[in-house]
C-alpha cells in the first residue's frame, strides 16, 4: 500500500460509515490532482518522500477528518465555555474553602495528627477537583452536542448575578479579612457582583457563617465528632467531661435556632437585594439566640469534669458578676479538676456573653436597616 | 507590530469572506482542485482542508449542488451553486458591498 493510501485510510478510519466512501474518493482526487501538478513541474515522477510532503500539507488525518464532522467541531464551544470556566472556578473555590475548614477542624481536634490533616486537605481537594471539573466537561459537552439551551443562559436577569462572585478568590480573602481598612483592601474595586460594593463583604460573610453552622449542626446532632471535646489528659489523669441537663433540655432549640441561622444566611446569599427581609429574619434569630444564652446563664452548671473519682462542676457565670479578675486569675490556676473547671466556666461565660452582645447588635443593626431601607 | 497577532487577525477578517468567494467562483461548475486554483488565481488561498469540507457543508445547506463525472480519467466531482446559492450569493454581496462601503468611509 502506497503512502496515499495509507493515509486515506487512517482518514477514513475516523469519519462515519455513510459518509466515508464519498469523502475519501473525493480526497484521493485531490491529492492526485496536487501530485499530478507537482509531477508535471518537475517533469518527474514523485519519491515516497515527495507524496508525504504533500499530505503533510493537507493535514494529520485526524484533523482532516474532523473538519468533515458534523455537529460542533469542540467539546465545549465559545458559547458555553465562560459558564464552564465560572462552575470551575467558582466551585474550585469552595471546594478549598471546604478543605480548609475540615483542616481547620481535624487540627484543632487532633493535633498531633498534623501532618495526616495536611494529606488529607489534598487529597480531598484534588479528588474533589478533579471529579467536579469531570462533571462539568461531561454536562457541557452534552449540552453542546445536544445544542441544550436551558432559561438561565439565554433569559438571565441583572438581579439574578450576585452568586457570580463566588469565582472571585479576592471576595473570599475580603469576607475573610478582620478589620474594615483590610476588608477594603481586599475588596475589588472595580466588582459589585454582590451587590453594592460597600455591602460586598455582608453576603461573604453569610457564606462563611453559612458553612460554619453546617459544621456546627453536624456536630451537634452527632454526624461528626471532634477529638478533645469530650475527655481530655490533665495531671493525675484522664477527665471525661459530660453534659448538664440544660444541654438536653435545650437541644430540639438550639438545633432549630442554628438551621435558622443557615436558612437566614442562604436568604443574604441568593437575596441579597433584600436587605429589608434580611434584616426582619435576623431579628427573631438573634432574639432566640439571645433567649438560649440567657437560659444557659440561668442554669449554670453547664457540665461536670471527672477524673477518677473526684467530680467538678464547670459553671458558667452570670454576665453581671463577670469581672477581668477572673480573666487574669486563668494563667495562675492551679492545674486540678477544680481550678480547671473554673477556668472553663470563665473561659466559656466570656465567650457566650461575646455571642450575646454580638446578637444584641444584630438585633439593633437590623431594626435600623428596616428603618432605613426600602426594597 | 506583533506578527503573530497580525496573522491571527488576518485570518480572521478572511474567514467570514472565504464562503462569498467559493459561491462566487462557482457560479461556473468547477471541481475542488480546480476551485482551489481559481481561488488563488484571484488572490484567495485556501487550504485543502478547509475548502473540501465547507464544500459539503454549503452543499449540506442547499446552496451548492453536486456531481460525480470522469474527467482526465479520474471521477471527480464537480460543484456548482444551486438556485438557493445564487439568491444567497446575490444577498452576500449586498450585505458585503454595504460593509465595504462603511469601511472605506471610516478608513
Amino acid at each position: 500500500m502506497d503512502v496515499i493510501e495509507r493515509y486515506l485510510e487512517a482518514v477514513a478510519a475516523q469519519l462515519s460509515t455513510e459518509d466515508r466512501e464519498d469523502i475519501v474518493a473525493e480526497l484521493r482526487d485531490l491529492i492526485l490532482s496536487r501530485v499530478e501538478a507537482r509531477e508535471e513541474e518537475l517533469g518527474r515522477a514523485l519519491s515516497d518522500e515527495e507524496r508525504e510532503a504533500i499530505l503533510h500539507e493537507i493535514g494529520h488525518p485526524l484533523v482532516v477528518a474532523a473538519r468533515y464532522r458534523k455537529g460542533p467541531d469542540s467539546l465545549i464551544g465559545p458559547e458555553l465555555f465562560p459558564y464552564w470556566l465560572f462552575g470551575a472556578k467558582a466551585g474550585l473555590i469552595v471546594i478549598a474553602a471546604v478543605q480548609a475548614l475540615g483542616l481547620l477542624v481535624h487540627v484543632l481536634g487532633d493535633p498531633a495528627n498534623f501532618g495526616q490533616s495536611i494529606g488529607q486537605a489534598f487529597n480531598g481537594f484534588f479528588s474533589g477537583a478533579l471529579t467536579l471539573m469531570g462533571a462539568l466537561t461531561l454536562a457541557g459537552a452534552i449540552m453542546e452536542h445536544y445544542d441544550i439551551k436551558p432559561a438561565w443562559l439565554t433569559k438571565w436577569r441583572v438581579r439574578d448575578l450576585s452568586a457570580f462572585g463566588l469565582a472571585d478568590p479576592a471576595k473570599w480573602g475580603a469576607s475573610m479579612a478582620g478589620s474594615d481598612k483590610a476588608k477594603a483592601e481586599w475588596m475589588p474595586k472595580s466588582a459589585k457582583v454582590w451587590g453594592v460594593r460597600a455591602e460586598a463583604p455582608r453576603a461573604a460573610e453569610a457564606l462563611w457563617s453559612f458553612i460554619a453552622s453546617a459544621v456546627f449542626i453536624l456536630w451537634w446532632i452527632g454526624a461528626i465528632r471532634f477529638t478533645g471535646i469530650g475527655d481530655f489528659a490533665l495531671r493525675g489523669g484522664d477527665v471525661s467531661v459530660t453534659a448538664a441537663p440544660i444541654w438536653s433540655l435545650l437541644f430540639g432549640l438550639i438545633l432549630a435556632w442554628a438551621v435558622a441561622g443557615m436558612a437566614v444566611d442562604g436568604v443574604t446569599l441568593w437575596l441579597p437585594e433584600a436587605r429589608r427581609l434580611q434584616a426582619l429574619l435576623k431579628i427573631p434569630v438573634a432574639a432566640a439566640g439571645l433567649w438560649i444564652g440567657w437560659r444557659l446563664f440561668q442554669a449554670g452548671h453547664w457540665a461536670t469534669l471527672t477524673q477518677g473519682d473526684q467530680t467538678a462542676r464547670v459553671m458558667g457565670t452570670s454576665p453581671i458578676h463577670m469581672d477581668f479578675d477572673a480573666i487574669h486569675a486563668i494563667p495562675e490556676a492551679q492545674r486540678g479538676l477544680a481550678e480547671t473547671a473554673l477556668t472553663l466556666g470563665t473561659v466559656l461565660s466570656w465567650v457566650l456573653a461575646i455571642i450575646m452582645l454580638c446578637l444584641a447588635v444584630d438585633i439593633l443593626k437590623a431594626l435600623w436597616r428596616i428603618a432605613t431601607t426600602r426594597d | 507590530m506583533d506578527k503573530d497577532l497580525f496573522e491571527t487577525m488576518r485570518l480572521e477578517l478572511r474567514r467570514g469572506s472565504l464562503v462569498l468567494a467559493v459561491l462566487a467562483c462557482l457560479r461556473t461548475e468547477r471541481y475542488g482542485y480546480t476551485l482551489r486554483q481559481a481561488l488563488a488565481a484571484d488572490g484567495l488561498e485556501m487550504e485543502e482542508s478547509t475548502l473540501y469540507p465547507l464544500l459539503r457543508r454549503l452543499e449540506g445547506q442547499g446552496l451548492l449542488t453536486s456531481e460525480w463525472r470522469e474527467e482526465e480519467k479520474r471521477k471527480k466531482r464537480f460543484y456548482v451553486l444551486s438556485p438557493g446559492g445564487e439568491a444567497m450569493l446575490a444577498a452576500l454581496t449586498d450585505e458585503w458591498r454595504g460593509i465595504n462601503a462603511s469601511l472605506d468611509r471610516m478608513l
